[in-house]
C-alpha cells in the first residue's frame, strides 16, 4: 500500500501523569470516606481538593474523580457545572471576587470593580494576559456589615475603598500559596 | 420585655477591637459545655420538651418552632439519624451566622451536641458556604478541639454515646441554603430542592431522618437549657420569644451585628446601629432581600416573626438582616439588584422561577436604562403573581423571594417606578443585548464568567 495505515490497535494514547495523584486519592479516602455513607457524597470535597491543587478543574481530573468515586463521569460534570465556585476553565493565580449585592452596591462596590478592571485593563470575568489576575463580580459574600467587600483567593477584605483595595493588590506575593489569611491565628495547639 | 445583657454574643464584645476568638479553654472557663453535661443525663424527649416550651422559633428565615421540628423525628430509632446545620448563609443582608461561627464556634458545637442527643442523631454535618474560607477554618479547628476534649467522638464526655460532627463545604450556590437543596449538596449532587413530602424528618439526607437547623437556632439551645424556658420567654414578644441577632448594613453609621430581643421597632434597630448615614431614611430590607422592603411610614413596625408580616406587608422577618437605605437610594436600581440576584441564583429546576426571574431582570435592566414603559410595571406585577411556592408553581421558596421583593418595592415606591416608566415614551425601545461589554445578556440570563 502506498500509504502508511495508522495502527490503531496497538496505538496507545500518550497518557500523561494522572491528575488525581495517589497522594490526593489517599487524602480523600482517609479524610472523607469515613464521613459519609457512600462515595458520591465525597464529590464536593474531592472537587474542592482538585481545584485547590490545580487552581481549576481539568476535564481529565473529573473523569478520574468519577472513576475513583465509582460514579459516571456525567454525574461529576452534572454536579461540577452547577456550582459557581468550581472553575471548569483555567483562571488566574489570584481570583478577585467583588461582591455586587445590594448592601455592597449601595456602598459603591461598583467603584471597586471599575478600579480593578482599569488597573489591569480587563473586563469582569477576564484574566490578565500573564495569567495572574482574574476579576469576577459575584453575589453576596455574607459580610454586608462591612460593605463593600472583596474576596482575593481565600482572604476576605472588608470596608474597602478603591485605594485600600489597590494597596492590598500591590502587596500580593508572587506565589499565591504564600498568601495566607492574616486573621487565622489558632491559640491552642491541637 | 427587658433586654439587660447579651445572650448569644455574651462572649463576643460589641467593639470589634476587643473581639477575640473563643477557643475551647476560654469557652469552658466561661461556663461552656456545662449544659451538654446536663443534657447527657436527660432523655431526648425532655430536651425537646424544654425547647418546645421555650417557644424558640427557627432563626433561619421561616420561623418554624424548633422543638416541634425535632419532635417530628421518629422516636424509635431504626436507622442512622442525621443533623444538618445550615450555615450556608447567602441571603444578601444576612451575616449573623458568620459572626457566631467566626468568633464563638464552640457555642454552636454545644448546641449541635445537645440537638444530636435530643433527636438521637449520630452524625452532624455543618454545611458552610464555600465563600466562608475563614469561618470554615475556624469551625474545623473548633471541631478538632472538641474531638480532642471528648465532646464529639465515640465517647461523648465519658458516657459512651457517639456523635460525629463534620464540616461540609458548599461551593457557591445560594439555593443550597434551602433545606432540601442543602441535603442534595451534602449527597454530592446539584443543589436542586426536593419535592416535599417526604419531609426531611422522615427521609432527608441519604434517605434517613434528618434534622435541619440554622446556626443561630442551635446557639440558642444551650442558653435555654441553662436558664430555662421561662427565662427565654421574658425576652421578645409572646409569639416570638428570645434574643435575635440583627445584621444591620447599608447606609448606617455603625453597621454590624447587634443583639437585641425580638420585637424591637425598626426605628430602634436603626438607632442601635448609630443612625442613618448620608440622609434620611427611605426604606429597609427587613430580613434578607427575599422578605421585601419596609417603607418610610413603617418605622414603627415591630421586628418579630409576625408583625413584619401582618403590619409590614413583607413575607416575614426572615433572618433579620436589615439593609437600610437612605433618601438618595434609587429604588429601581435597588430592585434591579435584588432581581438580578434571583435571576443569577435560580437553580433552573422550575420554569416559572428560571424564566420569570430572568425576564424580570431584563425588564428592570430596560427600565434602569431609561427605556421603561408603563406596561413594564404591569408585566412585572403580573409575573410576580405567578411564581413561587405560594401560588404553587415552584418547588421551593426562592421564587417567592423574587415575587415579594418585586411586589413590595413596586407597591411601596410606586411613584418612583411610575416616573421611570412613563405612559408615553419618546425613546426607542430596544432590548439591551450587550451592556457596555460588562454583562452579556443571553437567553439564559447573564453570566459573568
Amino acid at each position: 500500500m502506498p500509504w502508511i495505515a495508522e495502527d490503531r490497535r496497538n496505538t496507545r494514547v500518550a497518557q500523561s501523569q494522572p491528575l488525581l495523584t495517589d497522594e490526593l486519592k489517599k487524602q480523600i479516602a482517609d479524610t472523607y470516606f469515613p464521613r459519609y455513607p457512600n462515595k458520591r457524597a465525597c464529590l464536593l470535597p474531592a472537587l474542592h481538593m482538585v481545584q485547590h491543587e490545580y487552581n481549576w478543574i481539568p476535564p481529565a481530573a473529573m473523569q478520574e474523580i468519577a472513576e475513583f468515586l465509582e460514579i459516571a463521569p456525567a454525574e461529576v460534570i452534572d454536579t461540577a457545572t452547577f456550582y459557581e465556585e468550581y472553575w471548569l476553565k483555567p483562571k488566574g493565580k489570584y481570583l478577585i471576587q467583588v461582591c455586587r449585592s445590594l448592601s455592597c452596591e449601595i456602598c459603591d462596590s461598583r467603584k471597586l470593580t471599575d478600579h480593578v478592571c482599569k488597573k489591569y485593563n480587563i473586563e469582569v470575568g477576564e484574566t490578565t494576559p500573564d495569567q495572574r489576575f482574574t476579576v469576577v463580580e459575584l453575589e453576596c459574600l455574607g459580610a454586608c456589615g462591612n460593605a463593600p467587600v472583596a474576596l482575593i483567593n481565600d482572604v476576605m477584605h472588608e470596608d474597602l475603598t478603591p485605594e485600600a483595595l489597590d494597596a492590598e493588590l500591590n502587596k500580593l506575593p508572587d506565589d499565591p500559596h504564600d498568601y495566607k489569611d492574616p486573621g487565622i491565628k489558632f491559640a491552642s495547639g491541637h | 420585655m427587658a433586654f439587660p445583657e447579651p445572650v448569644l454574643t455574651k462572649r463576643i464584645p460589641l467593639n470589634p477591637a476587643d473581639r477575640k476568638k473563643v477557643w475551647y479553654n476560654d469557652y469552658v472557663a466561661t461556663g461552656g459545655y456545662k449544659q451538654l453535661r446536663a443534657a447527657l443525663d436527660m432523655s431526648g424527649q425532655d430536651i425537646i420538651k424544654t425547647v418546645t416550651d421555650s417557644g424558640l422559633r427557627g432563626r433561619g428565615g421561616a420561623g418554624f418552632s424548633a422543638g416541634q421540628k425535632w419532635s417530628f423525628i421518629p422516636k424509635e430509632k431504626k436507622t442512622t439519624h442525621y443533623l444538618a446545620v445550615n450555615a450556608d448563609e447567602s441571603e444578601p443582608g444576612t451575616f449573623k451566622d458568620r459572626h457566631l461561627m467566626e468568633w464563638d464556634p464552640h457555642q454552636m458545637l454545644e448546641g449541635i451536641a445537645i440537638a444530636c442527643l435530643a433527636t438521637q442523631c449520630d452524625i452532624a454535618y455543618v454545611f458552610i458556604r464555600g465563600e466562608f474560607h475563614h469561618g470554615t477554618k475556624v469551625v474545623e479547628q473548633a471541631i478538632k478541639e472538641a474531638y480532642h476534649h471528648g465532646i464529639f467522638g465515640n465517647n461523648v464526655m465519658g458516657t459512651g454515646k457517639k456523635i460525629d460532627c463534620y464540616v461540609h463545604r458548599g461551593a457557591g450556590a445560594y439555593i443550597c441554603g434551602e433545606e432540601t437543596g442543602m441535603l442534595e449538596a451534602i449527597e454530592g449532587k446539584r443543589g436542586w430542592p426536593r419535592n416535599k413530602p417526604p419531609f426531611p424528618a422522615i427521609a432527608g439526607v441519604f434517605g434517613r431522618p434528618t434534622v435541619i437547623n440554622n446556626v443561630e437556632t442551635l446557639c440558642c439551645v444551650p442558653h435555654i437549657m441553662e436558664r430555662g424556658p421561662a427565662w427565654f420567654k421574658t425576652m421578645g414578644t409572646p409569639s416570638s420569644p428570645g434574643p435575635k441577632l440583627y445584621g444591620m448594613s447599608g447606609h448606617l453609621n455603625r453597621p454590624g451585628v447587634y443583639e437585641h430581643e425580638l420585637g424591637i421597632t425598626l426605628q430602634q434597630s436603626i438607632d442601635m446601629a448609630g443612625g442613618m448615614k448620608g440622609g434620611a431614611f427611605k426604606g429597609a430590607i427587613c430580613g434578607g432581600i427575599s422578605m421585601g422592603v419596609l417603607a418610610q411610614h413603617q418605622l414603627d413596625v415591630k421586628l418579630d416573626f409576625d408583625d413584619v408580616r401582618f403590619r409590614g406587608g413583607c413575607l416575614g422577618l426572615g433572618t433579620a438582616g436589615m439593609i437600610v437605605m437612605n433618601e438618595h437610594t434609587n429604588m429601581v436600581r435597588a430592585l434591579r439588584n435584588c432581581v438580578r440576584f434571583y435571576a443569577h441564583e435560580s437553580c433552573g429546576q422550575c420554569t416559572p422561577c428560571r424564566e420569570g426571574s430572568a425576564w424580570m431582570k431584563k425588564i428592570l435592566d430596560r427600565i434602569v436604562d431609561g427605556y421603561g414603559k408603563a406596561r413594564d410595571l404591569e408585566m412585572l406585577l403580573e409575573l410576580e403573581k405567578t411564581m413561587g411556592s405560594m401560588p404553587g408553581t415552584t418547588i421551593c421558596g426562592l421564587a417567592d423571594g423574587t415575587a415579594w421583593a418585586t411586589r413590595t418595592f413596586i407597591n411601596k415606591y410606586y411613584d418612583e417606578f411610575a416616573a421611570a416608566c412613563p405612559e408615553e415614551t419618546t425613546k426607542r425601545v430596544s432590548l439591551p443585548i450587550s451592556r457596555g461589554n460588562r454583562e452579556v445578556a443571553t437567553p439564559m440570563g447573564s453570566n459573568t464568567r
